[in-house]
């Protein structure tokens, strides 16, 4: 009896010397739910693309999990006292990693490809501050005028007018930088990134490894693969099985994991904001009242306690929490149906409106709150039909604003108050820019353009919140929530944390093993 | 030889055919394709640039010329929004569809072919009533619950096989079970109502007369003779396993040709719709092609000519 508990003893303490080794030799693995469009930092248009871009290549700045702006492959760099004139002075002795060292030239030539009209990659518009840069785009100039290279590690960029975030700008994916000349980008990517590109089978996973010479200092784990699991429950399944080492908690699942799995669990408020753009150019959308009244008619706090499994704030305005100019104690539209009958009765509607809400299947949860909204609204005499469709005819009715309502989840490119006004409110913006409201105030206009233009931090981040009230008050959405997300890592994990926007974790300090 | 060459003449219209409607389908569907490539937030001037570079605002009939030439010339194109040429793109699903097909049609005709079989040497048997569970089940239960449940068993439960994604054998079996389930059933119903059907027939009668022993009986005179119908099962089923499975294909992370449609459809990359549905159709065609050429090889008494 002994002898056997002995051997079983020594064998226990075998498979977890054995499950250790292996836990600590493991590679990390991450997810994507779709494959990339490419890995070519010019195209990268979506959350999947940046990602994996964020990898393999750096930008001049960039931003932490945190969504703080840092300094990258610019180590430092001045402004001009009015904000139109940067100097960026690069990173001394960084190489790509097939050992061509990094040069200012480079930089421009990376800049040039994704304004160069061949490129095809759709999302030129961060460069767009710098002077001759949209000219260069449309093929109406030969060269960027305002792009020039300072000494032999500096860059000096001279905007179109003063822009205060122009730096964030250039942390977004697209301004990421490629040696010349780019063999292959999209395929086979060298940059100067804290992982190297090993292998991609479309669908199905790409593989990367550290990059021992990386700037900020080599990744602790070796590597890094990236599997593309297109069905939620599916991941579950994986992550459960300790073959994924962070996944987001699938909705279905957050009372269970809250329950058994606590400590897996990293909550943060994201950086996105949920709402239903009202188009306050059709029919009784344009009246204030009527879309006050709407504000009034859903119980949001309900809704977000429900549907979305509590998973966000309750929106006040379009700046979210984590933002400077947001502003979490402005009084917000109260559930009141009493109160929403009676703007609709002043408004000349007693008899109740009809409206259709678009709403898409790819997004579940929303889907259900379109479902929750329709018939809170029918209670103060608001008909809504529901109008299902694939997110790309829901988009192309949105931005043609021949939808009455559509709910939208809006996620944040820069990390930055601007990013939550200036597509979504200015008239500029209307439809594909981000104004699926086609709200259009020549004040908001010119205070959203004023903001951009302060170089003075308080006083922009004063000017924000004073958009966001105006806005709020005009209410061209139906306010719903900032979403809050809730992840899960292995408990194995360490040196990883949710980062707020998609590009701000880079998996260098992640490693599997013993805290 | 000449009735292949035949058959293959005639699949031109056809594809042809194809060809047309689906353009026409996609051109009058709602959904710009521009608007996948440049995601949320786009400036006006640089969608309506993309637009004149893809040809999008040619004349219709320009824009399938010009397609039509492509195809001709074995070019199918470059995906809108990847930039990949579609050729290469179906070069690298194909072979994992084919894959997960195959492994899908030998489970069904294997587990398919017998339980039917048996379940016909004595109908009513226990045998027989196991058969009609399992065929209610196949028939009745939606493809992705089936799935997500064999995940749920055999990968998180009893970790004997990993929950998805592709790679060795192990991978393969917990899609190929879920894909072939329903040609499992439908398989295993005609198999035994073919059977039924031959065992009482006056052949078999003579063959039982003879002497021959009843495994005899059953498997060369009686199986052989109700191949036909299984055969043309089992060669509809192989068509559509080999033009990729959207929802098996999703729920294990198989990079097949399934999901690369679904792709290209939910992003409105025409080149890459246009092409995958122009190579299922050819692959369907070669399909039914060579179900055919087994009917005569399975029944002498039909002839082609």
């Amino acid at each position: 009896m002994r002898a056997r508990c002995i051997l079983l003893h020594t064998a226990l303490v075998a498979a977890v010397a054995c499950s250790r080794a292996a836990a600590g030799r493991a590679g990390l693995v991450y997810y994507e739910s779709y494959d990339p469009r490419s890995l070519d930092p010019a195209l990268s248009t979506d959350v999947p693309t940046g990602e994996m871009v964020t990898l393999a290549y750096d930008r001049l700045t960039q931003f932490d999990p945190d969504g703080r702006l840092e300094p990258a492959l610019a180590d430092r760099w001045t402004a001009s006292r009015d904000g139109r004139r940067y100097v960026f002075h690069l990173r001394a002795g960084v190489k790509f990693h097939n050992g061509t060292p990094l040069t200012p030239a480079a930089v421009r030539v990376s800049f040039l490809r994704v304004l160069a009209p061949g490129t095809k990659g759709g999302r030129p518009w961060p460069l767009y501050p710098i002077a001759g840069a949209e000219a260069y785009a449309t093929g109406r100039a030969g060269d960027v005028t305002g792009m020039t290279l300072v000494g032999d590690s500096g860059l000096a960029f001279t905007l179109t007018e003063p822009l205060a975030i122009f730096p964030k700008f250039l942390a977004m994916p697209v301004a990421s930088v490629v040696p010349p000349p780019p063999a292959d980008p999209a395929e086979r990517p060298i940059g100067t990134g804290p992982w190297r590109f090993v292998a991609w089978q479309h669908d199905d996973a790409l593989t990367f490894a550290r990059n021992p010479d990386y700037w900020g200092g080599a990744p602790l784990t070796d590597t890094l693969i990236v599997r593309i699991i297109p069905e939620p429950l599916t991941r579950a399944a994986e992550f459960e099985a300790g073959r994924l080492s962070v996944i987001e908690v699938p909705f279905g699942e957050t009372a269970r994991w809250r329950a058994q799995h606590p400590h897996w669990l990293v909550e943060k408020p994201a950086l996105r904001a949920v709402y239903v753009a009202l188009n306050n150019r059709r029919g009784p959308l344009s009246d204030v009242r009527v879309r006050r009244a709407i504000n009034q008619a859903v119980n949001v706090p309900e809704i977000l306690a429900t549907v979305y499994g509590g998973r966000g704030i309750r929106a006040r305005g379009a700046i979210p929490p984590a933002l400077a100019g947001s502003d979490t104690t402005r009084p917000a539209y109260d559930y009141d149906p009493a109160a929403a009958r009676r703007l609709l009765a002043q408004a000349g509607y007693a008899t109740g409106i009809d409206l259709q809400l678009w709403r898409t299947a790819a997004n579940v949860e929303l889907s259900r709150a379109a479902q929750a909204i329709q018939s809170q609204l029918a209670g103060v005499g608001v008909r809504v039909e529901l109008v299902e469709r694939d997110a790309s005819s829901q988009r192309e009715a949105a931005r043609k604003g021949q939808a009455d309502m559509v709910i939208l989840d809006w996620w944040a490119d820069y990390p930055d108050a601007d990013n939550f006004l200036y597509p979504l409110f200015n008239s500029g913006s209307f439809g594909p820019g981000g104004n699926y409201a086609f709200y259009a105030d020549a004040v908001t206009d010119s205070l959203i353009l004023a903001a951009r233009r302060t170089v003075d931090e308080a006083a922009r981040t004063a000017l924000y919140r004073r958009i966001d009230d105006r806005v709020y008050a005009a209410a061209p959405w139906l306010y719903l929530w900032f979403p809050k997300d809730l992840w899960a890592h292995r408990p194995e994990l360490s040196g990883w944390d949710l980062p707020v926007i998609f590009n701000g974790q880079r998996w260098t300090h992640a490693r599997l093993g013993d805290r | 030889m000449r009735l292949v060459g035949r058959r293959l003449l005639m699949t031109l219209p056809t594809l042809f055919g194809v060809l047309v409607v689906a353009f026409l389908l996609l051109n009058v569907a709602p959904g710009d394709p521009v608007a996948a490539m440049v995601g949320e937030r786009a400036d006006s001037a640089t969608i309506a640039r993309l637009r004149a570079e893809l040809h999008l605002d040619d004349p219709l009939p320009a824009q399938f010329g010009h397609y039509l030439w492509g195809v001709l010339h074995g070019d199918f194109g470059r995906s809108y929004i990847t930039q990949r040429p579609i050729t290469r793109d179906l070069e690298e699903r194909f072979p994992k569809t084919v894959q997960l097909a195959l492994a899908a049609m030998l489970l069904a005709a294997l587990c398919g072919i017998t339980l039917g079989a048996v379940s016909a040497v004595q109908p009513g048997g226990a045998v027989d009533r196991l058969a009609m569970l399992v065929s209610y089940v196949g028939v009745s239960f939606p493809v992705y619950w089936v799935g997500l449940l064999l995940i749920l068993v055999f990968a998180l439960g009893l970790h004997w096989l990993p929950p998805s994604g592709s790679g060795g054998l192990a991978y393969l079996v917990l899609p190929a079970l879920t894909l072939g389930m329903r040609s499992i059933a439908f398989l295993s119903r005609i198999t035994r109502a073919a059977m039924l059907d031959v065992l009482s027939s006056d052949f078999v009668r003579t063959a039982r007369a003879k002497g021959l022993s009843e495994a005899a009986v059953v498997l060369r005179h009686g199986l052989r003779n109700a191949l036909i119908p299984v055969i043309t099962v089992l060669g509809l089923d192989t068509g559509s396993y080999l033009t990729g499975s959207i929802l098996t294909e999703t729920i294990f992370g198989w990079p097949g040709l399934g999901r690369y449609v679904l792709t290209a459809i939910e992003k409105r990359d025409l080149p890459a719709i246009q092409g995958s549905i122009l190579f299922m159709s050819i692959v369907f065609v070669l399909v039914n092609l060579v179900t055919d050429l087994l009917y005569a090889k399975a029944d002498p008494r039909i002839a082609y000519d």
